[in-house]
């Protein structure tokens, strides 16, 4: 089904489908913000709609407010030039715009939710935008919370910290952060968030880049799909935020 | 006073129809003599939810002259109301009550048992006066109506691990660990009854938003090694073999290995939730809902041994 790998884990095929498979009721979720996001954040008014090659992945409710998994994979839909993630209520609505480039277009990501509503991922394709969502329950606070690193007289250790591996059989990469990803609504902490982060081949040329905005959860892990030849690897990766602070990593399979 | 078109539309409805008044929610509770003196009243098999009122964990009741020892206060003061009634009722009242931990179906109802001692680890009591505030949202959310009159109130005594009378019943109190940072379980020394609150599950999935696994496989190894004639779980039925003892550290190791299997297959969370529990558990009261919510509670732990170091700040 799709890019998706729920079916690696026992019974995980069943379980997805009985999840739902990530597909899109479009009757339960033209609604909220969506008229507003889409003239805003998408510079579309009109044209819309759902597809089965969009597929969204999140949980019902947020257990976590703070860290709500999600992953968008439109590797479904042909020629995807950018994935667009917004959450309907957010006080950051736009949460993260990902150009693909030469990578497939899926983003495995966590974001934080400040009030229950839909989490949307739209792709342009063709001039057409394909948008695929899910409505995510919660108790909310998430963008508001000061970040639990904040709890600790030592947050500086590890900061900026990049884990990451390859997994050229499926094309897998999955690139981790630690950073606080504050996003300035806490009381006394000022905004300090990752900005972008872009991923290069061993030629040094970019491979895909990625928009980064409040809502990603702190110490944010990303999932990308490349292609068997770059899945190989070595990639690149490197990641700046509002503070100036640059990292760097680099993975090989 | 302004109508608005929406109240007349109701009103309108409601003159027309013979729509039944919705009943006040009520518990029914049905408890049963499982062992000499010793009472369960057991929870429902499900997650919280408003069919249930909350009234999910185990409550056990033992019978003392001077009133019942009530081991879990239930999961809204109207519950622990309830419980309460059938104590002073049927028991000659009671004598003083404990929290085995500080997840909110456990001691929720403790404005029912106030003014009797209310006897809890000092790591649940101070569990629960730090989550009280969260826990209560979350509830009245879920439960609404269910949760009228509920104001958290944490345990007023503390218990330490060790033999202790109540009402001349004699307990042996275990301070443990593993499901939350604080987990108590007794043994009535008249019946040899364990009464093993949420360290033990049965026929229903685990729960794991505090959970710490290695501490909680010490505790199943302590408790499967006694030497009891029969088992009150935190959740499922009382049983006379180790039946809760295997099945919940089949769970955790189960469980332990789904996280890490996706984890290492380079899995997402989210793709790790919607896969759903291991096919052995899958048919477990609460899942494939308590996996869900394991999962993001998990799922950190297990992602960190799989992603190497690669870089950092330049």
């Amino acid at each position: 089904m799709a890019a998706i790998l729920s079916h690696l884990l026992p019974g995980g095929e069943a379980g997805l489908a009985g999840f739902g498979g990530g597909l899109t009721r479009p009757d339960r979720l033209d609604s909220g913000m969506w008229d507003l996001h889409r003239a805003d954040l998408l510079g579309v008014p009109g044209v819309w709609r759902t597809d089965p090659g969009l597929r969204l992945l999140a949980p019902g409710n947020a257990e976590d407010a703070r860290h709500v998994p999600v992953l968008a994979d439109a590797t479904g839909l042909d020629r995807v030039e950018r994935m667009v993630v917004t959450i309907d209520y957010s006080p950051f609505p736009l949460a993260l715009v990902f150009h693909p480039g030469r990578a497939l277009p899926l983003l495995g990501f966590g974001v934080k939710y400040e009030i229950a509503g839909p989490i949307r991922a739209s792709a342009l394709t063709g001039g057409e935008w394909i948008m695929g969502g899910a409505f995510v329950d919660a108790m909310g606070g998430g963008c508001s919370a000061p970040a639990v690193t904040h709890a600790r007289p030592d947050w500086q250790d590890g900061f900026g910290e990049m884990r990451a591996r390859l997994w050229p059989e499926t094309g897998r990469l999955r690139v981790g952060i630690r950073h606080p990803m504050d996003t300035g609504l806490a009381d006394g902490v000022p905004a300090h968030h990752l900005t972008d982060l872009t991923l290069t081949d061993a030629a040094g040329a970019e491979i895909a880049r990625l928009e980064i905005h409040e809502p990603l959860e702190e110490n944010p892990v990303l999932t990308f799909l490349l292609p068997p030849d770059l899945a190989r690897g070595p990639v690149g990766i490197t990641a700046r935020d509002t503070s100036g602070f640059r990292f760097s990593g680099r993975v090989a399979a | 006073m302004r109508v608005t078109r929406r109240q007349t539309l109701l009103g309108a409805a409601a003159a027309l129809l013979p729509v039944p008044a919705r009943a006040a929610p009520e518990y029914r509770l049905e408890p049963r003599q499982v062992a000499d003196g010793v009472w369960l009243i057991e929870g429902a098999q499900e997650s919280i939810a408003p069919a249930n009122g909350g009234a999910i964990c185990n409550v056990a009741m033992l019978e003392t002259p001077e009133g019942a020892v009530v081991v879990d206060t239930g999961g809204t003061l109207r519950h622990g109301a309830a419980l309460r009634a059938f104590a002073d009722g049927r028991l000659g009242g009671v004598a003083a009550s404990l929290n085995t931990h500080h997840h909110p179906d456990h001691w929720f109802g403790n404005g029912a048992f106030a003014d009797r001692p209310i006897q809890a680890l000092p790591g649940t009591t101070a569990a629960q006066k730090a989550g009280a505030q969260a826990l209560s949202d979350g509830l009245y959310r879920i439960l609404g109506s269910w949760m009228q009159g509920t104001a958290p109130l944490a345990a007023t005594a503390a218990v330490e691990g060790g033999d202790m009378t109540i009402g001349g019943r004699g307990l042996t109190v275990m301070a443990l660990s593993g499901h939350t940072g604080a987990d108590l379980a007794l043994i009535d020394q008249r019946t040899g009854t364990l009464i093993a609150g949420d360290l033990l599950f049965l026929d229903r999935a685990p729960s794991f938003p505090d959970a710490d696994l290695a501490a909680w496989r010490a505790a199943l190894a302590r408790l499967g090694g006694l030497p009891v004639s029969g088992t009150i779980p935190g959740h499922g039925p009382f049983h006379r073999d180790s039946r809760a003892v295997v099945q919940t550290l089949a769970y955790l190791d189960a469980f332990a290995a789904r996280m890490d299997a996706a984890a290492s297959l380079g899995l997402t969370p989210a793709e790790a939730l919607a896969a759903g529990p291991m096919p052995a558990f899958a048919h477990l009261g609460a899942n494939p809902a308590e996996y869900r919510r394991a999962t993001v509670q998990q799922w950190r732990a297990h992602e960190i041994s799989a992603l190497p170091v690669i870089g950092g700040s330049v």
